[in-house]
């Protein structure tokens, strides 16, 4: 439960932050440090428990039928992960408030922070692979936020850490499959518990190779490191929490964590080991070579995440109590730097060390507390830097499997730590040291700017010789990381030991490096180092350019290009299908004469289709197709199917009509050499759809569903005509989801007609009366019977050819008639209640409602049901049903017809006749051009 | 065989169609495939059940179609109307935003044409003066100066 209470207030706190943020400017960030007080005093309440070995437990079914659970659990490994991260974040959040103008403070940048150790909190709580992996995401989320804060120039950056983490994070996700898989469990605790569950399966071994990618890219190893330098171009308190306590830590502590699991194994060691320790020498020297105290910071960084990963990786408990006390010690100094580096380059606006000198003359303790931070750093005693890495050279002392794997390891080591007390002394001596003060005028910076800062350098220097405090958490966390392990004590003073001679040779190095430092930095400035950032750049726009040739024939002008690849994607399809396809029951023998003579028209005319050029004949011969096509439909016994075709031919027809008004009426002519591939492709389609129709079709006895359809449907329904059964009882959910097609198509429409592009579609004007009296009078005659028709239809279509389809199409039909007659015909104007989106919304609302009312009373969705007082009328559930499609349709039908109405046709001559009938000024004969109204002369 | 001979027909005839120039053949090549859909689904009942399925109303000895196949193919072509109607609707927005630059261009080179002759007509009452306006108004633009400016 206080698991809870934690986790939720900081997320609540997170929430709480931007409205702090308006109301107090960048003193809310004061409160928000508050909060992570409060919460580091929860965990520290809790903290003699968990040293004692009773961890906080709590947990909650999430995914049930995954075996995935919302776990929480304490045990000293996350208790000293979270109690970084929240008391970092109390030290970061106290320094924004004076770091952050109001402007920033009101940004976003105090929630992310909180959010960012709330979900760092929730990474080392979680007792669920899959809920670590959640947090593990939210916090690259949270740093690619908090880097995209500084603007245009951390684009790139921003880009490169979301990549290379993200990147690490899938493999996460791999390895978190993976272990589901080979386990079937997913927890936390079970898995470290049980090791050989894992070690036993054949997939322990990617298992292991994921999670060891997805840490080096979280901890920023070598060769993926360079998001980390690159992350600078974030402000200084971003990068200080980002380095210190949260982000790269993660990686360190899936380290620690799958260590129960992983540690011995010698691939694990071996790969660990040289992958930290080639990373603590690279970084190093990289630190030594950068003059931006944030990049030297930032390689350092990275230097001391290899220490780490190596520690972690030789696996015994010494080197785990190691890792785990230089992770704190590494947390409280490099918050320390980067906070006083952050008000160096507030103060100046200058962060390189060629450009800083003497600044202890102006402030006094800002170069004390950088002095005892880059003392620690440097492994200096007797404070807790010295301390951990003493324990750092022990760790790497043991390391196996070979005789001399340790030397080596510690020899490596030593070399990396003596760089980085050169570059220690560098960042120190850099910007304070120096006889000459670089920038007058300057002061001490405000007392809460430098506290926080001062606070964590004190307590690296306390710690030191007080680091037994921190062992019995030390020992209980080694304890946890490998249980059945003896955990070492932690303590400053080990006596004449080999480390303490390395500690020694370590100094005597670093400091001749820093004596020297002039020869040193010519020496590393001279090669030109291969940038991985750039290979990373040089990569990422190359996959980013291949996307483009992928995609390109996408963007190919026009439809036909478009369209050619798919249509020769079926014909190949068709070949494969004819390749594949075994032997098919016999043909049933059918005499078919009118079925021949439809055959030989419908070739004529789609032959004239293909080659007309004027577009009302292409209109008319689709018509006669529809015809033919409707004519053969009847022959097929499928009298509804031929009803509606016919009356949509009718429909598109006007609709065609409509939208041509005003348009050219010669169709494009097709250029020669395009008719050779497109005469081919056409064939090719043909033959392909033909001999599919012919191998598939006519070769089988009635189905199954549909004799039982045929055999049921008056028993089931009261319905007779059984097409119309299907569509609104047995399939209606269909039906209802294909009618909301077509109200989306209409309300599409609506939109379309509005928009900036269709503005001049909208409500066409006062048409002029057409000419064609057989149209004008027909039109009077013809409207009222086909609304009377279509009421009809509607109400037999249960039993008879008909129903809500049919019926909406003869509605639309007599629409389509009034708008082509105009003037003062019916329907020239669509009425109010008929309008597409009314229409649309009414037919959507009583179909669903007839589909649910039967639920209501406990039944099924669409079960036929009497519908109150109108049953008495012989109203049954399924007309009203049809209704609702009936209004679906008739919406699409009037949506076209009103939308698509191109108005009266477009001539230039309408132009003239208005301007010769219009009053002019002087009794002009009309200019051929119209004279400009209102122009000044 | 006519039903597989109509299904190859329509189908070349509709590919035709879309591959060749200009939208309203891509529309009416759509409807013709549209009519492919139909025919083949329609097609997948069988062939030689020819009944109209409303029952107990034909002779006893036709045997009646497959309904389900029928309602697929009857809210198909409701659907394929719609498809038709959008590709209308789109082709005509189209035209619409083409009309409207052609008739902004039309208004540019109207609002041009009479600055300049407007300009002419200064020029007219002398050379040095036609020249000021000249420059200012390649300069600062005066308040006054509305009618030619390119709203």
């Amino acid at each position: 439960m206080p698991l809870v209470v934690l986790l939720a207030g900081l997320v609540a706190l997170a929430a709480a932050a931007p409205v702090l943020g308006r109301a107090l400017g960048r003193s809310s960030c004061l409160v928000l440090a508050g909060g992570l007080a409060a919460a580091s005093a929860l965990a520290l309440a809790l903290a003699p428990g968990v040293v004692a070995g009773r961890d906080v437990v709590v947990s909650a079914p999430w995914l049930p039928s995954l075996g995935v659970s919302a776990a929480l659990r304490l045990d000293a490994v996350a208790l000293v992960f979270v109690l970084v991260a929240l008391l970092v974040g109390v030290l970061v959040l106290v320094y924004c408030a004076r770091y952050l103008d109001d402007e920033e403070a009101r940004g976003p940048v105090p929630a992310l922070l909180v959010l960012f150790a709330a979900s760092m909190t929730g990474l080392v709580l979680a007792d669920d692979l899959v809920l670590l992996y959640l947090c593990w995401e939210l916090t690259t989320l949270c740093s690619f936020l908090l880097i995209s804060t500084a603007g245009a120039d951390a684009t790139a950056a921003g880009r490169q850490a979301l990549l290379v983490t993200v990147a690490g994070g899938l493999c996460l996700l791999l390895a978190v499959v993976l272990v589901a898989a080979a386990t079937g469990t997913t927890s936390v605790s079970e898995l470290t518990a049980q090791p050989e569950r894992l070690l036993g399966s054949p997939l322990a071994l990617p298992v292991a190779a994921l999670v060891v990618v997805a840490a080096a890219t979280k901890s920023a190893q070598l060769p993926v490191h360079f998001w980390l330098p690159g992350a600078m171009v974030a402000m200084t308190p971003v990068s200080a929490y980002l380095h210190a306590a949260t982000m790269v830590k993660a990686g360190i502590y899936l380290l620690v964590r799958t260590s129960s699991v992983f540690a011995g194994e010698p691939a694990w060691t071996a790969v660990l080991v040289t992958l930290g320790l080639t990373t603590a020498l690279g970084g190093a020297l990289l630190a030594l070579r950068d003059h931006d105290l944030k990049g030297v910071l930032a390689y350092s960084t990275v230097s001391q995440l290899g220490l780490l990963v190596a520690a972690v990786g030789v696996g015994t408990p010494e080197a785990l109590a190691a890792a785990l006390l230089h992770t704190v010690a590494h947390a409280l100094f490099k918050a320390t730097l980067f906070m006083l580096v952050g008000i160096v380059d507030h103060e100046t606006g200058q962060r390189d060390v060629r450009d800083l000198a003497g600044l202890r003359k102006v402030m006094p303790w800002t170069a004390a507390a950088t002095g005892v931070a880059a003392l620690s750093l440097g492994g200096v005693p007797p404070l807790l830097g010295f301390v951990s890495k003493e324990y750092l050279f022990e760790g790497y002392l043991t390391a196996g499997p070979a005789a001399w794997a340790g030397p080596l390891a510690v020899g490596a080591a030593v070399a990396a730590s003596a760089l980085t007390f050169a570059y220690a002394a560098r960042v120190a001596h850099g910007a304070f040291g120096g006889g000459e003060l670089s920038h007058p005028g300057l002061h001490e910076p405000a007392r809460l700017f430098v506290a926080p800062a001062a606070v964590a350098a004190l307590a690296g220097l306390v710690l030191g010789p007080a680091v037994s405090w921190l062992s019995p958490l030390v020992a209980a966390a080694t304890a946890d990381a490998l249980p059945g392990e003896e955990p070492p004590e932690v303590y400053l003073w080990h006596g004449l030991t080999p480390q303490l001679g390395l500690s020694a040779l370590t100094l005597a190095l670093g400091v001749l490096l820093f004596w020297r430092r002039d020869d040193v930095d010519r020496l590393l400035q001279r090669p030109r180092l291969p940038s991985a950032a750039d290979a990373f750049e040089r990569a990422h726009s190359g996959l980013v350019r291949l996307g483009d040739a992928v995609g390109a024939p996408d963007r190919a002008g026009g439809a036909p290009a478009q369209l050619a690849r798919l249509l020769v994607a079926l014909v190949v399809l068709a070949g494969v299908g004819a390749a594949v396809l075994g032997p098919q029951p016999a043909r049933v023998a059918l005499d078919d004469p009118v079925g021949w003579a439809v055959l030989a028209l419908v070739a004529a005319v789609v032959a004239v289709a293909v080659v007309v050029r004027s577009s009302l004949v292409l209109v008319a011969v689709t018509g006669l197709v529809g015809l033919l096509v409707t004519l053969w439909l009847l022959l097929q016994g499928a009298l509804d199917v031929a009803m509606t075709l016919l009356l949509v031919e009718v429909l598109t027809a006007v609709v065609v009509v409509l939208v041509l008004r005003g348009s050219p009426r010669r169709l494009p002519r097709t250029p020669p050499r395009r008719a050779v591939p497109t005469a081919a492709l056409a064939l090719g389609v043909g033959l392909a759809a033909g001999a599919g129709t012919y191998a598939l079709t006519g070769r089988r006895e009635l189905s199954d569903t549909g004799a039982t359809v045929l055999a049921r449907a008056e028993e089931l329904t009261g319905g007779l005509n059984v097409v119309n059964v299907v569509l609104v009882d047995l399939r209606g959910l269909d039906t209802l989801l294909e009618s909301v097609v077509v109200g989306v198509v209409a309300v599409g429409l609506v939109v379309l007609g509005r928009g900036p592009a269709g503005r001049r579609a909208g409500p066409p004007g006062p048409d002029p009366v057409t000419e064609d009296l057989v149209l004008r009078v027909g039109t009077r005659l013809l409207v009222p019977l086909m609304l009377a028709l279509s009421a009809f239809l509607l109400w037999r279509g249960h039993d008879q050819p008909g129903g809500g389809f049919i019926a909406a199409l003869v509605t639309g039909t007599a629409v389509g008639l009034g708008h082509l007659a105009g003037g003062r015909s019916p329907l020239a104007r669509t009425p109010r209640v008929m309008r597409p989106s009314t229409l649309v919304g009414a037919g959507l609302l009583v179909a669903v409602t007839t589909a649910l009312v039967p639920v209501l009373g406990g039944g099924a969705l669409f079960e036929p049901f009497d519908p109150p007082l109108l049953s008495a009328l012989g109203v049954t559930s399924a007309l009203l049903f049809d209704v609702g499609v009936y209004l679906l349709v008739l919406g699409l039908a009037v949506a076209a017809v009103s939308s698509l109405d191109a108005g009266a046709p477009k001539v230039d001559g309408a132009r003239h006749q208005r301007a010769a009938t219009a009053p002019g000024p002087s009794g002009e004969a009309p200019a051929p051009e119209p004279a400009g109204e209102g122009a000044p002369r | 065989m006519t039903t597989a001979l109509l299904v190859a027909v329509l189908a070349a005839g509709g590919t035709a169609l879309v591959l060749q120039r200009g939208p309203l053949r891509l529309v009416i090549g759509f409807v013709l495939l549209g009519h492919v859909g139909t025919v083949l689904v329609l097609a997948s009942g069988g062939g030689d059940r020819r009944g109209v399925p409303l029952l107990g109303q034909g002779p006893e000895d036709v045997p009646l179609g497959d309904p389900l196949p029928q309602a697929f193919v009857l809210t198909a072509v409701v659907i394929a109307f719609a498809i038709t109607v959008h590709l209308l609707g789109v082709l005509r927005a189209e035209e619409s935003a083409a009309e409207d630059d052609e008739e902004d261009a039309d208004v540019e080179v109207e609002q041009e044409r009479r600055a300049r002759s407007r300009r002419a007509e200064q020029g007219a009452d002398g050379p040095s003066r036609a020249r000021e306006v000249a420059a200012d108004e390649a300069g600062t633009p005066a308040p006054g100066d509305d009618g030619t400016g390119a709203s």
